[in-house]
């Protein structure tokens, strides 16, 4: 709602500016304004204003000094000039979203963030989703507020890095806190040293996690006899 | 499921036993299927005699079966047509020999010394009648002079006990009927299997498991030790009374030539009964671990073939009994058994009361975990990530929605993706929406009965690479083996010392590889 009223608020006080503008520019500008906070491709405004080339560049320069556009990051083709009308906020879609920043996805942060996660289950060896979140918040260790649905992310991404595991309460023992049935997770117990899971019977051999190992045979060129890998492993 | 990697490694493995004119008969029936032996002759240009030897090998050692199928619609001239005995290679059983020291080592666990001992010849010499085991026995004792008279009372009784004690547990087995006529496959079947002929290599198992369950011997003589003296243990036996008689008559004339082997699949049934409890102590606890393997030996000879989807059904009141009867479990109470049954994913019970644990679940999850370290050690991290959502969603997912769940960069997505599907780990589909304007979509999915064939041959494929190079690290260092011990001094004592290191890592390798084999072939 509020987004809508201000539109307007611009839009009144953006009629006079947009009168200087020459024919070209004019078209560009609603075109580009029109996509809203989805911004536009160039190649895609050349296309729906069916305006030749260097118009459009030049007309780009101008409303860019004017201050009524400006190019953003798309976080889908990064190589693509893309450009949105100047009062609007680039959305989820060209931002990537909250673990983004300036168009990279902020890895060592978002890192920060698991490793965070996981010490604090460790601890408590099982928590709930409601539980970390109001960890995060009180505790103080982190500076921003996390919403649920990005603890949510970070607990799928520590799943699938099969660090922790989601169970459901029985109740037992470390389970005692936390009503049966109710959705937990618990660190993964890995016979391994940590963070790495036991590697399997293919993965401590060369063949197993070989990328050559679909063009190697008995009597080929690659073959078991003569492979660098083995002779590397065999080397004691 | 015959994969060509898994034949290739039977192929050598037979090459490694019996030689290459063996070999070359059995890589034939595995290839083409159950042949005649005209037909053998024809394919492996090999002599009439030579074709005959290597069979006669390959059937001792429980390699090959004969059978002759009975032909339906041929009633009105079947003295005219000529009986056709076929053989057929039994690619499991090839590559349970891989395994004979598992096997051992179970019974040594379960039984004592001298089945040990008695299943070892069973295991060399394929199979064995009663008098042939006890003249092992008796050469054993170096008794040789005595041989043919061969009657020394002590060594027959105990042989008998431990090829009782050996039956009794299922471990050995009567042979089949040397060439027993089996009924052709069902109609609906062939035409299944008319259709599917061209996926690759349908046409073998399928024989295979038909010809496989008709020789079975019926079950009340399948596990028994008759005598001259001795009749039918009916107790397990479900056959009629008269049944029982026509039996007894005939018996005491075979008895001499009655011959046994190992039961392989009793020894896979242990095999898979004890990953399935280790899994589940790994995922779950000591606990959950202690019921399962409680509840699996109780029903152990219920369990109709090796590949149960679910436990025989047992009564809570039932796996309490069993379970305290367990060393582990005698402290538990009954709410922690039904806990963990829970936990084990039973949450309701049955009508009547029963919980039946889903064993292929647990399977599954091994596999699961077999790939994603493969996924992890080649292709990295952000690549298990994504592996392990595809694998959990068990859905067609779009590239961005992978990336953005696994926090991948969205521009190396779909590198990552790309490569694991070029190798054949995932399954991908294109989708082109026409709106506004045209986009292109890639879907990604893990598709596991693909995939598990697909590993399952890579793994055979390592497996014959292991034994491969093995072989050439012992031709290599030949002259090595020859040199006696105390000579073994300086540089050739380092290199000995290599030598030993190379072949223990490769023999443990293949041995752990194995186990990984049986997980996605035989359980
Ligand atoms: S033998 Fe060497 S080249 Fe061949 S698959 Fe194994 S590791 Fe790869």
């Amino acid at each position: 709602m509020q987004g809508s009223s201000s539109q307007k608020r611009k839009r009144l006080d953006l009629v006079p500016s947009t009168g200087s503008l020459t024919d070209p520019e004019r078209v560009l500008y609603n075109v580009i304004r029109s996509k809203k906070d989805m911004g536009i491709w160039t190649r895609d405004m050349k296309r729906e204003t069916n305006l030749p080339d260097n118009v459009v560049n030049k007309a780009l320069k101008l409303l860019q000094a004017k201050k009524l556009i400006k190019e953003v990051v798309n976080i889908q083709n990064k190589g693509r000039k893309h450009y949105m009308a100047a009062e609007f906020e680039p959305s989820k879609e060209i931002t990537g979203g909250d673990w983004y920043s300036e168009g990279n996805l902020d890895v060592d942060f978002i890192n920060l963030v698991k490793d965070l996660c996981l010490k604090h289950i460790m601890r408590q060896k099982v928590a709930t989703l409601d539980g970390i979140l109001e960890w995060s918040k009180k505790s103080g260790v982190f500076a921003v507020e996390f919403t649920t649905q990005q603890i949510e992310e970070i607990l799928r991404a520590l799943v699938l890095d099969d660090e922790i595991v989601e169970v459901k309460s029985t109740g037992f023992g470390d389970f005692a806190s936390v009503p049966v049935g109710r959705v937990c997770y618990r660190c993964t117990s890995k016979g391994g040293s940590k963070g790495e899971p036991k590697a399997g019977a293919m993965a401590s051999i060369p063949c197993g996690v070989c990328p050559r190992i679909s063009s190697c045979t008995p009597d080929g060129i690659i073959s078991p006899r003569t492979c660098a890998y083995y002779q590397k492993w065999l080397d004691f | 499921m015959v994969t060509q990697y898994g034949i290739k490694f039977a192929v050598h493995l037979i090459t490694n036993h019996f030689g290459n004119l063996v070999a070359k008969v059995c890589e034939d029936l595995l290839r083409r299927g159950p042949l005649t032996l005209d037909q053998l002759i024809g394919f492996t240009e090999l002599t009439k005699e030579q074709v005959k030897n290597s069979l006669l090998v390959l059937v001792q050692h429980n390699c090959v079966q004969a059978f002759i199928l009975e032909k339906e619609d041929v009633g009105d001239d079947r003295e005219g047509s000529k009986v056709n005995t076929q053989y057929l290679a039994l690619l499991d059983n090839i590559l349970h020999r891989l395994r004979f020291p598992k096997f051992l080592e179970i019974v040594s666990q379960d039984l004592d010394e001298e089945c040990v001992e008695l299943l070892e010849g069973l295991l060399r010499y394929g199979r064995l009648t009663l008098k042939q085991m006890v003249d092992r026995a008796s050469q054993r004792k170096g008794n040789t002079s005595m041989m043919h008279e061969l009657q020394n009372p002590v060594a027959i009784d105990v042989v008998r006990e431990s090829l009782h004690k050996l039956l009794m547990v299922r471990y050995v087995e009567r042979c089949p009927a040397p060439s027993p006529v089996v009924s052709s496959p069902v109609e609906k079947d062939t035409k299944k299997r008319g259709a599917k002929s061209k996926v690759a290599n349908q046409v073998p198992e399928t024989i295979e498991q038909h010809v496989l369950e008709a020789i079975v011997p019926v079950e009340g003589i399948r596990f028994s030790l008759m005598s001259n003296t001795e009749v039918i243990k009916s107790d397990d036996s479900p056959m009629t009374s008269e049944e029982n008689f026509g039996k007894t008559t005939v018996i005491p004339i075979q008895e001499d030539s009655t011959l046994f082997h190992a039961n392989f699949e009793e020894f896979i049934r242990r095999c898979r009964h004890k990953v399935l409890i280790e899994n589940v102590r790994t995922r779950l606890d000591d606990e959950a671990a202690t019921i399962l393997g409680a509840i699996l030996e109780a029903t152990r000879t219920a369990e109709k073939k090796v590949k149960m989807e679910n436990s025989v059904p047992l009564t809570l009141d039932t796996i309490f009994t069993e379970v305290v009867k367990t060393e582990t479990g005698r402290t538990m109470t009954i709410d922690r058994v039904r806990s963990s049954l829970v936990q084990l994913g039973c949450p309701q019970r049955m009508l009547d009361d029963s919980y039946s644990i889903d064993l292929k679940k647990i399977i599954e999850l091994a596999r699961n975990e077999e790939v994603e370290s493969i996924v992890l050690k080649r292709y990295g991290r952000d690549a298990y990530r994504m592996f392990r959502l595809l694998s959990k969603a068990d859905r067609l997912l779009e590239t961005d929605k992978i990336a953005e769940s696994t926090f991948v960069e969205k521009r190396d997505a779909p590198k990552t993706l790309y490569k694991l599907w070029k190798d054949e780990y995932l399954h991908m589909e294109k989708l082109v929406v026409t709106a506004a304007r045209q986009s292109k979509f890639l879907l990604w999915k893990v598709n596991k009965p693909i995939l598990w064939d697909h590993v399952l041959d890579e793994m055979y494929h390592a497996a014959l690479n292991l034994s491969l190079r093995l072989a050439y690290e012992q031709e290599k260092d030949a002259e090595l083996l020859n040199v006696p011990k105390d000579k073994i001094v300086g540089q050739l004592q380092k290199r000995y010392k290599r030598l030993r290191n190379v072949w223990l890592l490769l023999e443990s390798s293949l041995m752990k590889l194995d186990d990984a084999l049986m997980l996605f072939h035989d359980f």
